[in-house]
């Protein structure tokens, strides 16, 4: 235990000064000097007299030594190492800043392009299908002209032209018939356009009796009409739009008889 | 010195002109230890540069409540300085051992600005070789009484009168002061 005693004792004021002790013998003699303020005031008589007796013994340096060391505190200023270390971490976290603004940005483009690429698929993918119909269309139609053209081209068929009366005059359609096939195919190239409340309709005439052929499609050229069995003649007439029971006389626009 | 208070503020806040004001001040006595240990001049002033250089970076640690600045400068300058012959020891030792015996000879050979002055030449001399040893060769009480040949308590109670006797002198030369300082008026 160190105390006052065993302080002046082992003369632990003078190795305390010169800094003899161990820290925790320092340590100890401090929490004894604090508390005994005349052990304080020896202390403080002996570092006195210590200052006094290292100035009395003084050698001055020669001066420049103090001009050196006045440079070397100047030249270290400016090196101070915090500075060089906020430098290094402004530049670091700059440079980390960058990258993710880069991947940011990156992402954003790369997010974009996804759309994009999402979007011009969905195109391609309606476009497909858009084809595919059209596709199916155009296999139909083909099938339907080839039918058409099988039984127009048979030496079976027979062509009949009906010219347009006072009526129309300038109308003019070829009908074809094949009877052993029980098929009719006209084609309606030169018929005039009628208004959309009126449609042409044909007729076979057997035995003095109109039959309903069908109402002629304003949209197909070459188009199937009804076969009727033992027809004497082919008549068309204007009907109001959708066809009717009876042939409106009075408009009968051409017929052909069939031989 | 009381101005000393104010100068270590400044210190503490990296005012140049304070550490100048207390080179001026100090610089003597500091040197004057360093260069009694090492004797070696240009060692002795860089090891004077270095200990400025502490004083300066290290301002903040000084703690006035602690003790007086001398004081503290004394130890950086003492711990630099022993550091210091610790190293160059080792390397005359393992490198060039015919240095040595030089260093031996240089140890005799004493130049007479390192006798010591003042009051401590009023005391007898084994007193005065018991302060030399432990305050300007930088030996603690342990090395120092081996060097003496005396036992440990002899060598504490050499270093404790010669300290009293010290005192004396010093309260004398104030009293002979303040006679002067009368005699003036």
């Amino acid at each position: 235990m160190i105390d006052k005693v065993y302080i002046l004792k082992n003369g632990l004021l003078e190795q305390y000064l010169l800094g003899e002790l161990s820290p925790n013998e320092e340590l100890q003699v401090e929490l004894v000097l604090n508390m005994d303020s005349d052990l304080k005031i020896e202390l403080e008589t002996l570092e006195a007299n210590f200052e006094k007796m290292a100035l009395e013994n003084a050698i001055i340096p020669p001066k420049k030594a103090k001009v050196e060391l006045i440079q070397k505190i100047k030249s270290n200023q400016p090196k101070i190492i915090p500075i060089q270390k906020n430098n290094f971490y402004k530049t670091y976290l700059f440079a980390v800043s960058s990258i993710a603004a880069c991947l940011l940005i990156g992402s954003i483009f790369m997010f974009n392009q996804l759309n994009n690429s999402k979007k011009q698929l969905q195109v391609a993918e309606d476009q497909k299908e858009l084809l595919k119909r059209d596709i199916e269309g155009l296999k139909t139609n083909l099938e339907y002209t080839s039918r058409y053209f099988e039984i127009i081209n048979s030496p079976e068929t027979k062509q009949y032209i009906l010219t347009g009366n006072t009526l129309a005059p300038t109308a003019k359609i070829v009908s074809y018939v094949n009877h052993k096939n029980k098929s009719v195919i006209i084609n309606t190239k030169q018929l005039p356009k009628l208004d959309k409340d009126h449609d042409y309709q044909m007729w076979a005439d057997v035995n003095g009796e109109m039959i309903n052929m069908g109402v002629i499609d304003k949209e197909n050229q070459l188009l199937a009409m009804q076969y009727v069995d033992a027809a004497e003649s082919l008549n068309i007439t204007i009907e109001p739009a959708g066809g009717n029971d009876h042939p409106t006389v009075s408009r009968l626009l051409t017929n052909v008889y069939l031989n | 010195m009381q101005n000393d208070k104010v100068l270590l503020l400044q210190l503490q806040n990296k005012d140049e002109a304070a550490l100048s004001a207390l080179y001026d001040n100090y610089s003597g006595a500091i040197y004057g230890v360093i260069l009694r240990m090492c004797k070696d001049e240009q060692h002795a002033q860089n090891l004077l540069q270095d200990t400025f250089l502490t004083i300066w970076e290290k301002a903040y640690q000084y703690n006035p409540e602690k003790g007086k600045f001398y004081t503290w400068a004394y130890r950086i300058a003492k711990n630099k300085t022993l550091n210091f012959l610790r190293q160059s020891q080792n390397l005359i030792q393992t490198e060039d051992l015919s240095v040595y015996t030089n260093k031996q000879e240089n140890l005799i050979v004493e130049p007479e600005f390192l006798k010591l002055n003042g009051c401590l030449k009023q005391l007898d001399l084994h007193h005065q070789k018991a302060i030399e040893l432990v305050y300007f060769q930088g030996l603690t009480h342990k090395e120092a009484h081996l060097e003496m040949e005396v036992p440990l308590g002899t060598f504490k109670s050499y270093i404790k009168q010669a300290l009293k006797k010290l005192q004396l002198s010093y309260e004398k030369a104030v009293v002979w002061l303040l006679i002067f300082i009368d005699l003036i008026r």
